[in-house]
């Protein structure tokens, strides 16, 4: 299996602040991977830099063999939280503007996805409510035809019924070789989607590993092992 | 479904086809619907599906056959068998839990025969 993300020494640092030290990560290609820690843990910073959004870091970065940033954007989808755009500015015309940007958007996928998550296009950004903004980030992201994409707490404060939505939009519209790294500070809801997960705590990563072998292993529940990982409880490596 | 999620995903979904299986609700020779699908329906990963079904195909309960996806065996025996597992794994745990209260072979026999008309009455 190859690797689709390949991190090694990482340090950032963000005005004199370490925010990410010495982070070593290694994401086989295919996977559904969670990222997990607490708000401000520096999940979303570790998300940037893969993305090639953040720069100025010391270490080594690779998605699919590519280490190049233009290459990285070319590859990677990130979920962006649409704050850049109008918020008068209609769904449809955030769409074309998609479109126009990354080559490898699929108007035919988008439509698809659109159609599930019932999203409204004649919509401007301000009226959608907090559940509908979060379809729409997901399903922008998830219509281009990526290598990785990286989904930057989808399931924050929306209601149970689109989170549901989102979930099967990522296990139906997931490309076969594509991985997904997902970040949330609540696991219960994703876990039986998740292949693995990653824990960030004490600015690196602190953990990492198979759902199914916490599950055999341990006996434990995911949300349960990230629990007493956090907490420092939980001993075995 | 609802997954127990301190026990492997994998293992609960051989568990679940089983059950389809043993009740008719997937017959013998039986297209099992596509990994994605099955993804879908269930809200698991796709990589979980796929060692669900490839243990279930060396268990020989499901052929896979190339490019035309994974069937229901038709070895009626087969089916008879696993049926039959299942069977004392349920018989097991009872057995077990009721040994611990100190419970007779006999009075296990007993009672058990005492439910059975209990709910045939009921039913009634």
């Amino acid at each position: 299996m190859t690797n689709s993300i390949e991190i090694k020494n990482l340090n950032y640092r963000k005005n004199m602040k370490p925010i990410l030290s010495n982070v070593n990560l290694t994401i086989a290609s295919g996977k559904i991977v969670g990222l997990l820690g607490e708000n401000g843990a520096g999940k979303t910073t570790l998300m940037r830099l893969i993305a090639g959004v953040a720069k100025g870091y010391q270490g080594q970065i690779s998605v699919v063999d590519e280490s190049k940033i233009a290459a990285k954007k070319a590859i990677v989808s990130f979920s962006e939280q649409l704050s850049g755009f109008n918020q008068n500015m209609k769904i449809e015309r955030i769409v074309r503007f998609y479109e126009d940007v990354y080559p490898d958007f699929s108007e035919d996928k988008y439509n698809q996805m659109a159609g599930f998550l019932q999203i409204n296009e004649d919509q401007k950004l301000s009226q959608l409510s907090k559940g509908m903004r979060e379809k729409l980030i997901i399903g922008l992201a998830l219509s281009r035809r990526a290598k990785v994409y990286l989904l930057d707490e989808p399931f924050g404060g929306i209601d149970s019924m689109s989170r549901k939505k989102i979930i099967n939009s990522i296990i139906r519209w997931k490309p076969d070789n594509a991985t997904i790294l997902v970040s949330d500070h609540y696991v219960s809801e994703i876990a039986s989607v998740l292949d693995e997960i990653v824990i960030i705590k004490d600015k690196t990563v602190f953990a990492q590993k198979s759902t199914e072998e916490i599950r055999e292993k341990f006996g434990e529940g995911i949300e349960e092992y990230y629990e007493k990982v956090y907490e420092g409880t939980e001993l075995h490596d | 479904m609802n997954f127990d999620d301190k026990i492997p995903i994998y293992y609960q979904i051989k568990e679940y086809i089983y059950r389809q299986i043993i009740t008719g609700k997937l017959e013998p020779g039986e297209k099992i619907p596509a990994v994605r699908q099955l993804a879908v329906d269930l809200t698991v990963n796709v990589n979980t599906i796929q060692r669900a079904l490839s243990e279930l195909v060396t268990e020989k309960m499901i052929e896979s056959k190339r490019g035309r996806g994974n069937f229901v065996t038709e070895d009626i025996n087969k089916v008879k068998e696993l049926k039959g597992k299942l069977i004392m794994e349920q018989l097991k745990q009872m057995y077990d839990s009721l040994r611990k209260l100190n419970v007779s072979d006999q009075e296990i026999l007993d009672y058990v025969s005492q439910y059975i008309n209990k709910q045939e009455r009921d039913q009634k």
